[in-house]
């Protein structure tokens, strides 16, 4: 099978020319799931017959000269947490078994309206917790660079799918790295915008003060297409920020003469290899212009502890809806009070890291410990944003590993939570900071991709995108694909 | 009870805001309508749902903090507090918790005495109410309706400043009329827009710290607030004096025994996890905010009442039943005005209105007569054209039903017996028929002149003027 190597931006150019059809792109997306996914199992529901009327939609329109824009005709895929009128939206969860969402997330919305065509929702960690996609009930996701190795997590679906060439893009959410981690080991681009840049309208919240919906594609310039479609406030979420989408793609100059970029002096946590990739990758960005200096985080070594107290908590709280009273999978024993109900649906109904975290976060939350931990916690989340600050006055963007290490093998650190908590050892910090950060692919270790990450002050996602794309400019790294 | 203990009360009372929809979603507030017809996805609790605060509550609740001289800040904090229940579709209720939206205010009462005692209040929050669970009698299943849930309250906790029933029963009563003045909250009790929990415990006279409390939950009617709470003193008074202890407890209170039960002992206390719910941002009530609603607030009652004192001269008791509710003050200030005689209109619509709407158990606002067609009908009564016993007949039709007064009394050929010559012939006629009663009255019998000015007044149809009518007969007897 041939392997589309093709980004957004000429499919949406070969659209428009009327060199293929959207109906036509969609098509291969199936052919290619058909093929490839009973290996990889990125996805968890499709929608083969909608996404080819959608796609026939917008032929129609493009036929009679409309278009909505430069996303029309485009086949997407949503990670199974982002709700969808009429979808099941299940979190890769036995608890969400049946559940069909009656609306749209606003980011659903919003690529609706500008044209996109969702083919399907793909796999992720049960509720999005979890860094190697395989707390999903429906059982794990694979690497396409490595099938026995994950693709790491929560969004591993959308990572794979979008490696593999399944879709040229899609979206998933970023509590702890959730994005930018799968990117990395998955050798695509994944960008988290900065906190309350995307509604998490219809998002299904994990960590509500930490989640964020983000684009994977191959390029920094797709991410930009895709966030601007769905970026921008929301009335309908109270945390999104007041300003419309702001204009990225045109801020893609390719100049990052006169940026100062700060490399991060703590990275003993990552491997050799990826140290090198890393540092090869900013030497690139020097010879492009850009001033290169040493920073440092100094509070980062907690921010893994801070994380962690954080995001149970919020996830305890979260996830206490679920108890098939109203929607979802109820115990199929009713004997006993509502108690007893309460606790054969939720102990049948989660997955154990799930369960693990809930245990935690409600640990955190109690009386007599709040005040040890979630208000110890959210001090240190107010010292890691003031390290971030005074970061950002000596430099315009922080760059740094986006993971420790390349992709490890499936079922290596299952049984091991906090070593595959340490997965997120680069990446928690942006979601404390509420920061925008982007993974690309910065070249292989011994055959895997490795990610290079940049991280920017908050609001300023246009400058990690075009620092992103000037690289991108420059290498080939985001155009290597899977081997097969 | 014995006269050796003194009763310390504090009251936390939850008052539903009288908006269009609900406090985090765009469902209507409705009230007896079909179990679950006013839901979205954010009442269902449904994932990915978020709540968005409703502006116009903030306002109301801010109302409710001016007019009981709380403290409002300008940064407040929704948290969320856990519980799991059916009728609780997050397991978590949004609530404020360390930083409420009110601290520090006050509402005065009168005692029994007849002085005043200032009731401080500790704090006033802003939260969501629950929804239903419904228990029909044979169903082992228990039915939810999420009408209500998500409805804007606030709470307002008062300092264990009350010590007695009647002192609690004053300050709701009090803190009622304002809410509903400042239209803040309906109230209407019976609809359960205003709930009481009380605070209750006893202390020997003289002792300063407090004594160990009960809570009395869910009381919904002024009436079961007083009697639980006696019942409940007397219940604490009895331990005590038996040499016991009270325990720590929630209670309920049965109305038709007027007995109460423990719900829970302090023991299964819960934890609420109380946190700042992240999918809200902070409350910011700047200054100038504040005092916007601050400026659009209608005259206060004190205010008003001191103001009917000075300016209209009426009795403190008189004005202070006419802003019972500011419906009254104002249908009575408008009619005092069309008028011109403020203490006329007041002995009036004191005695004779509210007897009406007593009479039928009707609200002010249920007047088909505007104050001034009552105005109107009072000058007639000025002018004598009808007499005060002929208007007090036709009041409540036109109170209800409205209507022209002139009119109304022509219809009904109620036009008082002005005519100088016609109220002569019966003065004549009565005496010229009562010889024995016109003796008696010259024999210095006086009761007999009452007789005599009834048989005026029938053969006149009680259209006559009383005090003509005596003035009359009085002559003519000193005549004859």
């Amino acid at each position: 099978m041939s392997e589309p190597r093709e980004t957004v931006v000429e499919l949406s150019a070969q659209l428009a020319a009327g060199a293929i059809t959207s109906r036509a792109l969609v098509e291969r997306s199936f052919e290619r799931l058909s093929a490839l996914d009973p290996a990889l199992h990125a996805f968890l529901f499709t929608r083969r017959e909608a996404a080819l009327a959608e796609a026939a939609e917008a032929d129609a329109r493009r036929a009679r000269g409309e278009r909505r824009s430069a996303l029309d005709g485009i086949p997407v895929a949503l990670k199974d947490n982002i709700v969808q009128a009429g979808e099941p939206a299940t979190c890769a969860s036995r608890i969400l078994t049946g559940y069909v969402s009656p609306f749209d997330a606003t980011v659903v919305a919003r690529l609706r309206a500008a044209g996109a065509v969702i083919v399907g929702r793909t796999n992720l960690d049960e509720f999005a917790m979890g860094s190697s996609t395989e707390s999903s009930c429906a059982g794990p996701t694979r690497n396409p660079w490595d099938l026995a190795r994950s693709p790491g997590g929560s969004s591993g679906g959308s990572a794979v799918a979008v490696a593999a060439g399944i879709v040229p893009a899609a979206f998933g959410s970023d509590t702890g790295g959730s994005i930018r981690q799968p990117a990395a080991l998955c050798g695509v681009v994944g960008m988290k915008p900065t906190y309350g840049r995307v509604s998490r309208y219809g998002l299904v919240a994990f960590a509500s003060s930490l989640d964020q919906i983000g684009p994977f594609a191959h390029t920094a310039a797709d991410c930009a297409l895709l966030l601007e479609a769905v970026a921008g406030h929301d009335p309908q979420d109270s945390t999104s920020l007041p300003e419309p989408a702001p204009g990225l793609s045109a801020a893609l100059s390719g100049d990052v003469s006169g940026l100062t970029l700060g490399a991060l002096r703590e990275t003993e946590d990552a491997a050799p290899g990826v140290r090198a990739r890393v540092r090869e990758a900013i030497a690139e960005l020097e010879r492009a212009g850009a001033k290169v200096r040493e920073v440092s985080l100094p509070h980062t070594r907690f921010a893994i502890a801070t994380y962690y107290l954080i995001a149970t908590a919020e996830a305890s709280s979260n996830l206490a809806r679920y108890d098939g009273v109203r929607y979802g999978r109820r115990a199929a024993d009713g004997s006993g009070g509502v108690t007893e109900l309460y606790e054969r649906t939720r102990a049948e109904g989660f997955g154990a890291e799930v369960k693990r975290r809930i245990l935690l976060g409600t640990y955190v939350l109690s009386a007599g410990y709040y005040d040890a931990y979630y208000r110890k916690a959210q001090q240190v989340r107010t010292l890691l944003r003031r390290d971030f600050e005074t970061a950002f006055e000596r430099c315009d963007a922080i760059v740094l590993p986006a993971t420790p290490e390349t992709a490890f093998r499936i079922g290596e650190k299952s049984s091991d939570p906090l070593a595959l908590y340490l997965e997120d050892v680069f990446t928690v910090s942006a979601n404390l900071a509420g920061l925008p950060g982007v993974s690309i692919p910065c070249g292989l270790d011994a055959g895997l991709p490795v990610g290079f990450q940049i991280l920017g002050r908050p609001r300023e996602d246009a400058s990690v995108l075009r620092i992103a794309d000037a690289y991108q400019r420059r290498t080939d790294h985001h155009r290597a694909r899977p081997p097969r | 009870m014995s006269a050796d203990f003194e009763v310390v009360i504090g009251l936390e009372v939850h008052v539903q805001l009288r908006t269009r929809t609900k406090l985090f979603s765009s469902a209507d507030v409705s009230y007896g309508d079909p179990p679950n017809h006013h839901v979205t996805a954010v009442c269902l609790a449904l994932p990915g749902a978020l709540p968005v605060l409703n502006g116009a509550a903030v306002e109301l609740a801010a109302r409710a903090a001016i007019v009981t001289h709380c403290k409002l800040h300008p940064h407040s904090v929704f948290a969320r507090k856990h519980y799991f229940y059916p009728d609780l579709p997050k397991a978590y209720q949004i609530s404020q918790y360390e930083e409420p939206l009110a601290t520090g205010g006050w509402l005065e009462i009168e005692t029994a005495a007849g002085g005043v005692r200032r009731i401080g209040i500790t704090r006033i929050h802003m939260e969501e109410d629950a929804g239903k669970s419904l228990h029909e009698a044979g169903d082992p299943e228990t039915q939810v309706d999420l009408n209500r849930a998500g409805v804007p309250l606030v709470e307002i906790v008062s300092e264990p400043d009350l010590r007695s029933a009647e002192e609690a029963g004053a300050y709701l009563r009090k803190l009622r009329q304002l809410l509903r003045w400042v239209e803040a909250s309906d109230a209407d009790m019976e609809k359960g827009q205003l709930r009481c929990d009380a605070n209750v415990s006893l202390r020997r006279r003289g002792e300063t710290r407090l004594g160990t409390r009960t809570e009395i939950k869910n009381l919904n009617s002024f009436r079961f607030v007083e009697a639980a709470i006696r019942a409940e003193s007397a219940r604490q008074a009895d331990v005590l004096e038996g040499g016991g202890r009270i325990q720590q407890a929630t209670l309920g209170f049965d109305a038709e025994r007027t007995r109460l039960f423990v719900m829970r002992l302090k023991e299964n206390a819960d934890d609420y996890r109380y946190f700042p719910d992240p999918d809200l941002v902070p409350l910011r009530l700047p200054e100038e905010r504040i005092e916007k609603i601050r400026a659009a607030l209608p005259e206060l009652p004190d205010a008003r009442e001191q103001r009917f004192a000075s300016e209209l001269g009426l009795a403190a008791a008189d004005g202070r039943t006419l802003v019972s509710s500011r419906a009254l003050a104002d249908w009575f200030e408008a009619a005092a005005r069309a008028h011109g005689s403020p203490k006329v209109v007041a002995n009036w619509v004191l005695r004779d209105v509210l007897a009406a709407l007593r009479e039928r158990d009707a609200e002010i606002e249920s007047l088909a007569l505007a104050p001034e067609g009552f105005a109107a009908l009072l000058r007639l009564v000025d002018e004598g054209r009808v007499t005060a016993k002929s208007a007090r007949s036709l009041l409540p039709e036109l109170l209800f039903a409205g209507g022209d007064p002139a009119a109304l009394v022509r219809e009904r050929d109620l036009e008082a017996v002005s005519d100088a010559g016609a109220l002569e012939a019966a003065v004549a006629e009565v005496l010229g028929a009562n010889p024995k009663a016109v003796a008696s009255f010259q024999g210095g019998d006086e009761k007999s002149l009452n007789f005599l000015m009834g048989q005026v007044m029938r053969r006149t149809g009680g259209k006559a003027d009383p005090a003509r009518v005596r003035e009359l007969l009085a002559q003519r007897l000193a005549r004859s």
